[in-house]
């Protein structure tokens, strides 16, 4: 079949933008497949505490953050063409990005969530409450973000 | 300072790459990339307020709320799945703005189909995950940990039912032949930065013990 796409000759974008610039289908399989690759790593580590014992989470917890970084920059740069397109693109994705990163980082380092217990990545339940605490308004805090 | 004559535009030629802007970009495209930055924003927040609550149990004296979390009820074998159904998207939705820029549009059409199906699997998927956990008693409002996890997954589900709509409306579109490569690029973005909140949330929300 010969059909064709309409290219609206009369856009104020020049129709030239649309020219063979990205990669072919073939890398964007082999993107694809790295993808699956780390993806099964990640899948994989939600069983090592089972095949390599509870210690093993302090491994995998910043492989998983790793991993979860390279496949954003890999759909990022791959997929949605950053890495061909204008650096001003990049530029204004990026600081949106970081923006939220700096600020929610922030925030939560504010409520305590890094520093409240001994696990540093999570927040932990609030403290245990006897009934005479809540009767002598210990607990007037309760509600409070950090724990 | 001397004064610069200004060419009349009806002169100007613009070579094959060159916009009519004054950026150099589609002001759709920019447009659209200005939208996925500040969506960040916002999924950085609904991110930041379940990691705040997630360990927080709703059984807490004076508030009332069930002590169940959404983590102890995920199934990660079928979450996996879904992943792989949105990041399978990716590909297909990929295939198709590689075909829109080739003009091939039986291709493109075949690939945004696909793109729509897998999207709507997803969603599926999404929809089974909630009435499993809705069945085992957590509800929206149970406690905070559900309330916060249901705000993020769900706010992604309706990102992704868009796009489907979207995808729907591009092949109705691209069957009329009025629909340009530029639209399908920018509906691409789109999908790829709802793939890329997903790589997140499940890094974050479901791995992350």
């Amino acid at each position: 079949m010969s059909a064709t796409i309409d290219v609206d000759d009369d856009s104020p974008v020049h129709p030239g933008e649309h020219h063979d610039h990205g990669p072919s289908d073939a890398t964007y399989f082999k993107v694809f497949w790295v993808l699956v690759a780390i993806t099964a790593l990640e899948v994989s580590t939600y069983f090592w505490d089972v095949w390599f014992g509870e210690s093993s989470w302090s491994l995998a917890v910043p492989l998983l953050i790793l991993l979860m970084v390279v496949k954003f920059v890999l759909i990022a740069s791959m997929f949605m063409h950053l890495r061909f397109d204008s650096k001003l693109l990049t530029r204004i994705f990026y600081f949106g990005l970081i923006t939220a990163c700096i600020v929610y980082v922030v925030a939560l380092a504010v409520m305590n969530i890094f520093t409240d217990n001994g696990n540093p990545w999570f927040n932990d339940p609030p403290p245990e409450v006897t009934p005479s605490a809540v009767v002598t308004g210990e607990t007037s805090n309760m509600g409070g973000m950090g724990g | 300072m001397t004064d610069v004559a200004l060419e009349p535009m009806d002169d100007v030629e613009f070579p094959d790459d060159v916009h009519a802007t004054s950026t150099g970009i589609s002001n759709p495209k920019l447009a659209m990339w200005t939208y996925l930055a500040s969506d960040c924003l916002l999924f950085g927040g609904l991110i930041s307020t379940y990691l705040l609550y997630r360990n927080r149990p709703g059984n807490i004296p004076g508030l009332s709320g069930s002590s169940l979390r959404a983590s102890e009820l995920f199934n990660i074998p079928f979450t996996s799945m879904t992943s792989f159904v949105l990041l399978m998207s990716s590909l297909t939705m990929v295939l198709a703005v590689n075909s829109a820029i080739r003009k091939d549009v039986d291709r493109m059409r075949l690939w945004l189909v696909a793109t729509a199906v897998l999207g709507g699997l997803f969603l599926g998927g999404q929809v089974y995950e909630f009435t499993e956990f809705y069945r085992y008693g957590l509800g929206f409002t149970s406690n905070v940990s559900a309330s916060a996890f249901y705000t993020l997954t769900g706010l992604h589900g309706a990102h992704v039912a868009v796009g489907v709509l979207m995808l729907i409306s591009a092949v109705v579109y691209a069957a009329r032949r009025t629909l340009n490569a530029e639209a399908v690029e920018v509906l691409g973005l789109y999908w790829h930065f709802v793939d890329i909140v997903w790589v997140v949330i499940f890094a974050i929300v479901y791995l992350i013990p």
